[in-house]
C-alpha cells in the first residue's frame, strides 16, 4: 500500500479540477499494476465526482449546484451571532457545504493491467465548492506492485557506474573515494538526475546514470576538502580523508576526482549540462569561503545563512535537476521549473541537517556543528531569542567544551528555534512541490513530491 | 590591460591578479591564438586560473591552510566554468586530465609533470 496527498490550488468560488493525470501518475510511479486506488477529500467543502470533461456539461453542473444550494439563502451556518468559536475570518459558506452534501467526499477506482480503469468519457474531478483555496485530496493505492524492482534497479545502477568509475583510477586516488563512496550517503543528487532526466522526450537511463555518477562525485570531492577545511574526523562513520591520509593526499584526491567528474560531464557532450554544473561548482566554492567568513561572528544572521546554503548546498541540487532534465532534452519551462524546484528542496534539505544536530536519535554525536562552528540557522534563531539568546551569545564567544556545547544544544532545544527551522523547511517543501503543478512530468510527480517530503521527514 | 569582460571574472580575486595572476594569464596569451577573438582572453585566465589554483592548494607540496585552499579551489572551479562556456570539448576534456595527471602525481608522492606545459599542451588539444 502506498500513501500520499494530492495538493492543488482552486482559482474560483466554483471549480471543477480534472486530477485524472495526477491520478495516473501516481499510479505509474508507485508501479501499480492491479488494485485499488482510493481517494478522500480532506475537506468539507471540496467534493468529488466523476463524470464527463466537457466545458457546457460542468456548467450545467454549476447551475445544478447553484440552483439546489444557492450562496446567501439563509444558511443557519452563516448566522455567527449564534455560532460559538467562529474565526474572525470565518467564511459565509453555508451553501457550499450543501452542495458538498450532494457529491461525495470519497471515490475508489480500480486499476488493471497498471491502467486506471475509466470509461471513455469518464474524468476524476475535484469539485472546488468554496473557492480559491489550496486543497489536499489523501490517496492511497493497494494491489500488486511492480515499480518498486524498477527503482531498487535504477539505485544500483548509480552504484554499479560509481565502482566501474573507481575501478580505472590510480589506487592512491581510488582507494580513499572509494572507502567515501562505499560508506553510503543519501544519493538524492544522483536519484534527481535520474528522475529528471526521465522527464524529457530523449529520455536515455544509461547517459543518465553516467551524468549521476559524475554529480555523485563532484559532491564528494567537495565533501573531502570541506572535511580538512572544517577539520572534521569523521563522515559517514569512518575517519576523512584528511584525517586518515592527511591534508596532502585529501587535496590530491579532492583535485582529481573534480578533474574526473568535470572531464566526464563534458564528455557527455551537451554544452548546457556542462556550464550548469560548471556554475554550481563555481557556487558552491565560493559560498565556501563566506562560510568560512562568517564564522568570525559566529552564528551569523539568516540573510547570511540563506547566501551561503544556496551556494553551498541548493546550487547543486538545482544544477541536478536542470542537468537531468536538459539530458532529456525536456522544454526549457520543465527545466526552469525542475531547477527552482532543487533549490527550494536543497535549500530545505540543509535547513534538516541543521535539525540533526539536535536530535539525540539520528545517530549523529548531538551538537557537532556547534562544536566545528558549522553555520546553523536553528543557533542563529535561539541565538536571537530574547530568552536564551544572551546566553547563547555568551557561550558561543567563548572555547566551547563538552560542557559549552551541551549547554548550547539544551538552550536551542529549549527555545523555539527547532520548530521554527522546521516549519521553515517544510514551507520550502510545499513551495517546491507547487514547482511541478504546473509542468508535464511523466508520471514522475509523485516521485519527486516523495523524494522532497523525506527530505524533511527525517527531522519530524 | 585587461577588457573589462574579464574583469568581472575576478571577482574576488582581483588581489590575486595584482600577485602574479596576470603574469600568469599573460604566458597562456600566445598560446590561445588559435580561437576565436571573442574567447581569447576567457581561455588564457582558465588556464591561469587552474595554474595559480593548484599552485594556491599546495597540491604536490606542503597543504595550503584552509582559507588558502579555498581560494584555490575557487580558482579551479571558475577555471572550470570559463572552459565550459567558451572551450571546445576536446579542450575541456585535456584540461580536465591534466588535472587528473598532476594530481596523481600528487597523491602517489611521485614528482608531477609541470603544470604550465601540461595546460599549454591541452590549450593545442584537437588541433
Amino acid at each position: 500500500m502506498t500513501a500520499n496527498r494530492l495538493e492543488f490550488a482552486t482559482s474560483h468560488s466554483t471549480q471543477f479540477v480534472d486530477i485524472t493525470d495526477r491520478i495516473r501518475d501516481e499510479v505509474k510511479s508507485a508501479g501499480l499494476r492491479n488494485g485499488r486506488v482510493h481517494l478522500q477529500s480532506l475537506h468539507t467543502t471540496l467534493g468529488l465526482a466523476v463524470n464527463e470533461n466537457e466545458p457546457l456539461l460542468l456548467r450545467d453542473f454549476q447551475t445544478l449546484l447553484e440552483r439546489v444550494a444557492p450562496a446567501g439563502a439563509g444558511y443557519e451556518h452563516d448566522d455567527f451571532t449564534r455560532r460559538l468559536d467562529i474565526r474572525i475570518d470565518e467564511p459565509v459558506n453555508g451553501h457550499a457545504h450543501c452542495r458538498q452534501l450532494l457529491l461525495s467526499g470519497f471515490a475508489t477506482l480500480l486499476v488493471e493491467d497498471g491502467v486506471l480503469v475509466l470509461g471513455r468519457w469518464q474524468s476524476v474531478f475535484a469539485v472546488e465548492l468554496d473557492g480559491p483555496r489550496h486543497r489536499q485530496i489523501a490517496i492511497q493505492l493497494d494491489g500488486d506492485f511492480a515499480r518498486a524492482d524498477r527503482r531498487e534497479m535504477q539505485e544500483s545502477l548509480i552504484e554499479v557506474e560509481l565502482t566501474r568509475q573507481l575501478m580505472v583510477d590510480p589506487e592512491p586516488v581510488a582507494a580513499p573515494m572509494r572507502r567515501l563512496v562505499e560508506a553510503g550517503g543519501k544519493r538524492i543528487r544522483p536519484k534527481l538526475v535520474q528522475l529528471t532526466a526521465a522527464v524529457g522526450p530523449r529520455s536515455d537511463q544509461l547517459r543518465a546514470t553516467e551524468l549521476a555518477a559524475a554529480v555523485e562525485l563532484l559532491h564528494n570531492a567537495t565533501l573531502i576538502h570541506d572535511d580538512y577545511v572544517d577539520e572534521s574526523t569523521h563522515r559517514r562513520g569512518r575517519p576523512t580523508v584528511a584525517a586518515a591520509e592527511g591534508p596532502e593526499r585529501a587535496i590530491a584526491v579532492g583535485d582529481y576526482y573534480f578533474a574526473k567528474a568535470t572531464r566526464l560531464i563534458a564528455e557527455i557532450g551537451n554544452p548546457g549540462v556542462t556550464s550548469a554544473l560548471a556554475e554550481a561548482l563555481e557556487a558552491i566554492c565560493a559560498s565556501q569561503i563566506d562560510d568560512v567568513a562568517l564564522r568570525g561572528s559566529y552564528p551569523g544572521d539568516r540573510e547570511s545563512y540563506m547566501r551561503v546554503i544556496r551556494g553551498k548546498t541548493a546550487s547543486l541540487f538545482a544544477a541536478a535537476c536542470a542537468s537531468g532534465a536538459m539530458l532529456s532534452e525536456a522544454e526549457p519551462d520543465v527545466v526552469g521549473a525542475l531547477r527552482r524546484y532543487g533549490d527550494l528542496l536543497g535549500t530545505a534539505f540543509q535547513m534538516a541537517d541543521d535539525l540533526v544536530d539536535f536530535s539525540p536519535s539520528s545517530g549523529k554525536p548531538v551538537g557537532l556543528d556547534i562544536r566545528q562552528r558549522v553555520l546553523s540557522l536553528p543557533l542563529i534563531y535561539a541565538a536571537e531569542d530574547r530568552v536564551v539568546g544572551p546566553e547563547v551569545r555568551r557561550l558561543l564567544a567563548g572555547s566551547l567544551g563538552d560542557a559549552e556545547v551541551g549547554r548550547v544544544a539544551e538552550l536551542v532545544t529549549a527555545s523555539d528555534a527547532l520548530p521554527r527551522v522546521r516549519k521553515e523547511a517544510q514551507a520550502l517543501i510545499d513551495e517546491a512541490v507547487r514547482e511541478l503543478e504546473a509542468i508535464e512530468l511523466d508520471g514522475l510527480r509523485p516521485t519527486l513530491i516523495g523524494l522532497a517530503r523525506s527530505a524533511v521527514d527525517r527531522i519530524s | 590591460m585587461i577588457q573589462q569582460t574579464l574583469d568581472r571574472e575576478l571577482d574576488r580575486l582581483h588581489d590575486l591578479w595584482s600577485d602574479g595572476l596576470s603574469d600568469t594569464y599573460r604566458a597562456y596569451l600566445d598560446h590561445v591564438q588559435r580561437f576565436a577573438p571573442e574567447v581569447q582572453q576567457r581561455l588564457a585566465l582558465a588556464a591561469a586560473l587552474i595554474e595559480v589554483g593548484v599552485r594556491l592548494q599546495g597540491l604536490g607540496g606542503r597543504a595550503a591552510p584552509p582559507t588558502t585552499l579555498l581560494m584555490g579551489d575557487l580558482c579551479l572551479a571558475r577555471g572550470s566554468r570559463l572552459l565550459a562556456d567558451s572551450a571546445p570539448l576536446a579542450v575541456q576534456v585535456a584540461f580536465a586530465r591534466a588535472i587528473e595527471s598532476v594530481s596523481s602525481a600528487a597523491a602517489s608522492e611521485q614528482p608531477a609533470p609541470a603544470t604550465r606545459v601540461l595546460l599549454q599542451q591541452s590549450l593545442e588539444a584537437a588541433r
